[in-house]
This record gives structure tokens, C-alpha cells and sequence, in this order.
């Protein structure tokens, strides 16, 4: 199985806030918070193909070409499945993450989720009937571990068992 | 293993962080930390830690300078207990969800009504006993008493205000009056409870609840931060948690950072009467000897990767998290290397504060290390700097830099391990040749 991410440059390890305005970037297999990742992915069989990411100050100042061009770059890839995410409790990349998410189930027909924790009510008010998106703490909360299991369980369930996904979407969900 | 750890680790940490009592006492604290900090800088202008400060600023200014510097200091650290009870009250009444300002204001009270007003050991020239708070009840003696009292108060308030023991007031009455007057029958019930808990203890031996929660529980809890554990354990436990991506110190602080703050306390309280300063444990040697470059200290493992990694990954994020690093922030690291749930890093991540505090504790125990003043300084404060200010001794700044690199020393193997990691992956993708290698979005098809 093949998997995408998208991420912010600090989750890319290009730097947060300390590198905000990082251009739209498409790297191959996986990097930054992606390796903290990998050993849920591999116990569903996955594999992250490439990471694409760009600043949230790029985000802000550009987002429907973001939104547009990661898409883009998620049809050209083809993944089986594009995870935006873990967008934890920052705001501004949780919206990016949602957006994309939307934007890849509209314009594609490859399966994605977002990931964020509550504290992003608004964005979630917004989108979660729109897109699956996976519940996660804050950065520093409790139960990250178990977030990306059932992240992990919602993917594998979207992909080779698709009669266990609304069970799953209503468990691990907003 | 670690998942096993997790499993024991979480529910505690959970507990703690939701436990309304606990996370009122910490928020309650951390929204005086401010005021000390400013405090703290008008205490280090009186006691500037050069030589012959003192009377370089008084050949300017006159004799008795510091004086007015003291009003402010004076106004920070002799009425913590004071900022504490109307701190935790707010927090507390939030946690409950009752009117948050009221909540401080009545916990406020019923300290004051439970604290001793006349001193009969102190006695004018008249014969007049004085009469009046004193610091000695309103700041580090009385850090406890102000926990429990603001918890009691607001417990009580918040109770008669979910039984609606209320006074409701016709429609059309502005909001701020309604409220005020909501209040009135939880505060008064609160009041009276305090007025009977201030009869009890002054018919005791103790004299006053001040003296009974000093001797029973203050004491004995802060002599435990003094025994050579206490650091130990905070700093294993804060970096343990951040391994599996939980705020370490948002849970560790909720049991340790009262101790903390009275050891602080003291010391300057020591300072202030003129006598040695014996707590090692305090705030500023947690801060600035323990830690650097945040959690699991990791300014040594970004000063290695910027300038001794070989991978680009490594190297790159090495550099763009330097400066964030130097003023204690290592969140890019934490999930950008990543940190957080990287079994590779798990050793040097927790063992180094751990290393950090059994050093500076020898150091200080044989005398190396200056004891830290009762100065309080952002945590954020650059190391050299921080250790200067805290001690007034520039060994403390060489001793910072000592340790710097030992932590060095003891990332730097664990770092090339996962940086060759990282440089095979790359050499591997430089390699391979296939559809994802000039991956662009510059050239992508936009519909």
C-alpha cells in the first residue's frame, strides 16, 4: 500500500516557525515527524512513497494554489491513500490539512483523511462531515501513540476493508 | 518495552493532567510567574553580581538606593501566597465553571480571615503589640496554606452555586449586578467556614492554620525536595513523558513546582536576612543546570547536528533550529528529527537531564557551583547568561558550558547512528532512479 503524506515544514523538519514562508516541496519516502510514523505504517503493510510540505506563512499567503498544486501532486503520484496530518493543535496547518483532504476526495479518486486534536474546533466544525478526520491530542497531550494506531486502523480499513470503515470513522473520528 | 511503559505512564499522566485540583495549583502558579520574573530583575539591579556595584550606583544615585528597588521586589516574593490564592481561587473557579474573579476574590478572603492579625512577639515602643498581615504569613511560609485554602473556598463557593443557593434578582437588572449578587450567599457560606476553620486553630496549640499546615505539610513536603532524589526523579519523569509526545513538565509540575517554588523562596528569603542560602533544588537550577536547549537538553544534539552532521536532513535542521535552541525552544527537533517515540534517541533524550542534575548536584555539594539565588529568570534565558545572573558567579557559566559538553559527548554517537541512517537513505534515493525522483511542483499540470 501506498501512502502520501502532507505535511508543514516543521513536521518535515525544514523548521516551523523559525522557517515559516517554505515553498510548496515534494520529497521522496519519508521524512521529519513521518519516521516517528513509520513503524505504525509498516504494521498495515504501508509504505510513504514521498512527503510533500511547505511553511504555514507560504500556506496563508497562497492557499488555494497549495491546496491545488498538492493535489495535483497527489493525482500525478497516485498513492493509495494521502494522509494530511498530524496536524496536532496548530491551527493554521490544520486547516491545510483539511483542505487538502477535501480537496484530493473531490478532485481524485484516491482516499485521504485529515489529523488534528479538538483544540482546532473550527476547523473541524467545518469539515468533519466533509472528510474523515482522525482525532489526535495536542502537541504534548496524552494518547499520540494510540492516534497514529488508529489512524493506521482507519487507512488499512479505507483500503482492503471497506465495510469496517464506518464502524472505525465513528470510533476514531470527529 | 516501550510500549509496556506507555501503558503504566499514560493513565498517570492523565490523571494528573485532569486532575481539577492539581492543574489549578500548577495554572494557578504559573500566572505569578510573570510578576516574580519582574520582580526577579528588580532584585538582580539591587544585587547586581558585580563587585563594588552597590556603591558605584549609590556614588550616583545616594545612599539607600536599593530601597526602592526592594518596594517592588518585596511587592513580588514577600506575598506570593498571597498572588497564589487569588491565582488558584481564579484557576480553580474556571475548572469548576463559576464565575472565575469571584471565585480568586473569595479564596483572597478567606485567607486573610484565617491569617493571624496581631503579633504579640512584636511590640512597639508604646508597649503596642503590632497589629496587621505580615510577610512572614503572606509569602513562603504560607505557599500551602494558600493552595488548600484557595481549593476549600472555591469548592464550597462552586458547591452552593450548583445548589442555586443564590439570590436571584428581577430581569432587567445589568448582568454585573445579577452577578455580583449571585455571589453573595456561596461567598458567604465560604466566609463563615473559614471564619470557624480561623476559631479552631487559634484555640489550638498551633495558634493559627498558618502554623499547623507549615508544621504538618509544608515542612515535611519541602524536605523532601531537599533530599537528592527530588531533582532526579523531576527530570527523569518531565523527559520520560516527552519520549511518548506528552508535555513532560505540564504533568511532572502539577506535584513538583510548589516544592520548587518554596525551595526558591527561601533562599531568597535567606539572602534578604542576611543568612547562607541552602536549598540546591530550586526553579533556576532546574532551568539553568539541568536543562539545555529544552527538554531532554538538547542544545548539545543541535549544536552537533548543525555542524558535525553529514546528512542534509540532519545538518538542515540542525542549523534552522539553532537559534530557537539557544533561547531553550527545541520543538523542531522534538518532532521534526523526530524525537518523540524514536526509540534510537530514547537514551541520550532522558539520561542527559538526568546526567546534567547528578553533576551539578556534586558540583554544588563540593562547592564548585554557587548555591542559586531566589532570582527568577525566564526559562528562556541563553545559557552563560542564565548561570551568571542566577549564582553571581561567572564559574556557574563555565560550569554550564562544562556540561554542555558532556551532553555533547553523550549525543554524539547515538546522532551519527541515526545520521548515517539518514545518509544511506539519501545515497539510496540519489541512486534510485524512477518516477519519483525529479519530483517538482513546478511543473505540474494544474485542471
Amino acid at each position: 500500500m501506498k501512502v502520501l503524506l502532507i505535511f508543514d515544514s516543521g513536521l518535515a523538519g525544514a523548521g516551523g516557525k523559525s522557517n515559516p514562508n517554505v515553498e510548496l516541496t515534494a520529497k521522496k519516502g519519508i521524512i521529519g515527524t513521518g519516521e516517528m510514523m513509520e513503524p505504525y505504517f509498516k504494521k498495515i503493510g504501508a509504505e510513504v512513497i514521498a512527503t510533500l510540505y511547505c511553511g504555514v506563512g507560504y500556506f496563508k499567503d497562497h492557499q488555494e494554489e497549495v491546496v491545488k498544486k498538492m493535489t495535483a501532486m497527489a493525482k500525478k503520484l497516485n498513492p493509495d491513500y494521502v494522509v494530511c496530518g498530524p496536524g496536532f493543535n496548530f491551527e493554521e496547518y490544520s486547516l491545510m490539512c483539511a483542505l487538502c483532504a477535501k480537496s484530493i476526495l473531490e478532485n481524485t479518486t484516491i482516499k485521504s483523511c485529515a489529523m488534528m486534536s479538538a483544540e482546532n474546533s473550527t476547523t473541524i466544525d467545518q469539515y468533519a462531515s466533509l472528510i474523515p478526520i482522525v482525532k489526535m491530542p495536542k502537541k504534548g497531550g496524552i494518547g499520540l501513540k494510540d492516534s497514529l494506531e488508529n489512524l493506521c486502523e482507519l487507512i488499512d480499513a479505507e483500503v482492503n476493508h471497506p465495510e469496517h470503515v464506518e464502524g472505525i470513522k465513528t470510533r476514531n473520528c470527529y | 518495552m516501550f510500549d509496556k511503559l506507555e501503558k503504566y505512564l499514560s493513565p498517570v499522566a492523565d490523571a494528573l493532567s485532569k486532575n481539577k485540583i492539581l492543574s489549578a495549583i500548577r495554572d494557578g502558579f504559573l500566572i505569578t510567574v510573570p510578576i516574580v520574573i519582574v520582580g526577579s530583575i528588580f532584585l538582580l539591579i539591587s544585587n547586581f553580581p558585580i563587585t563594588g556595584w552597590s556603591e558605584m550606583v549609590a556614588s550616583v544615585f545616594g545612599e539607600g538606593w536599593e530601597t526602592y528597588l526592594d518596594a517592588v521586589t518585596s511587592s513580588t516574593f514577600d506575598v506570593v501566597a498571597l498572588t497564589g490564592v487569588l491565582s488558584i481561587g481564579y484557576c480553580y473557579a474556571r475548572e469548576k465553571g463559576v464565575d472565575k474573579i469571584a471565585g480568586g476574590v473569595v479564596a483572597l478572603t478567606c485567607f486573610l480571615i484565617i491569617t493571624p492579625k496581631t503579633h504579640i512577639a512584636y511590640v512597639n515602643e508604646a508597649g503596642k503589640a503590632f497589629s496587621g498581615f505580615s510577610f512572614g504569613n503572606l509569602g513562603t511560609s504560607g505557599m500551602f496554606l494558600s493552595m488548600i485554602t484557595a481549593i476549600l473556598s472555591v469548592s464550597i463557593f462552586a458547591w452552593a452555586m450548583r445548589k442555586k443557593l443564590v439570590i436571584k434578582l428581577p430581569d432587567g437588572v445589568p448582568p454585573a449586578v445579577m452577578d455580583s449578587f449571585a455571589a453573595l450567599i456561596p461567598a458567604a457560606f465560604a466566609m463563615v467556614t473559614f471564619f470557624l476553620v480561623n476559631i479552631i486553630f487559634t484555640n489550638t496549640a498551633y495558634g493559627s492554620a498558618h502554623a499547623f499546615i507549615y508544621e504538618v505539610l509544608q515542612a515535611p513536603l519541602v524536605g523532601l525536595g531537599r533530599s537528592n532524589l527530588f531533582e532526579v526523579i523531576y527530570q527523569f519523569l518531565s523527559t520520560l513523558f516527552w519520549f511518548f509526545g506528552i508535555n513532560g513538565p505540564a504533568v511532572t509540575n502539577t506535584i513538583f513546582s510548589p516544592i520548587h517554588k518554596v525551595l526558591t523562596q527561601e533562599n531568597y528569603e535567606a539572602a534578604k536576612a542576611g543568612i547562607a542560602m541552602t536549598n540546591v533544588f530550586t526553579s533556576a537550577f532546574s532551568d539553568f543546570f539541568c536543562n539545555y536547549g529544552g527538554g531532554g537538553s538538547t542544545l548539545g544534539l543541535v549544536i552537533l547536528m548543525a555542524f558535525t552532521g553529514k546528512s542534509n536532513r540532519i545538518k538542515t535542521l540542525g542549523r534552522l533550529s539553532l537559534p530557537a535552541a539557544i533561547f531553550g525552544i527545541n520543538e523542531p527537533i522534538i518532532f521534526g528529527l523526530p524525537i518523540v517515540l524514536n526509540p534510537l534517541m530514547a537514551v541520550p533524550f532522558i539520561f542527559v537531564p538526568v546526567l546534567n542534575t547528578i553533576t551539578a548536584t556534586i558540583a554544588t555539594s563540593i562547592g564548585i557551583l554557587p548555591i542559586t539565588a531566589g532570582v527568577q529568570l525566564p526559562w528562556t534565558t541563553p545559557i552563560l547568561f542564565s548561570g551568571w545572573l542566577v549564582t553571581g558567579s561567572f564559574v556557574a557559566s563555565l560550569f554550564q558550558l562544562a556540561q554542555l559538553a558532556m551532553d555533547m559527548a553523550i549525543y554524539f554517537p547515538f546522532l551519527k547512528m541515526l545520521d548515517r541512517k539518514y545518509l544511506e537513505e539519501e545515497a539510496i534515493t540519489a541512486n534510485e532512479s524512477d518516477e519519483l525522483d525529479d519530483l517538482s511542483f513546478d511543473d505540474l499540470v494544474l485542471e
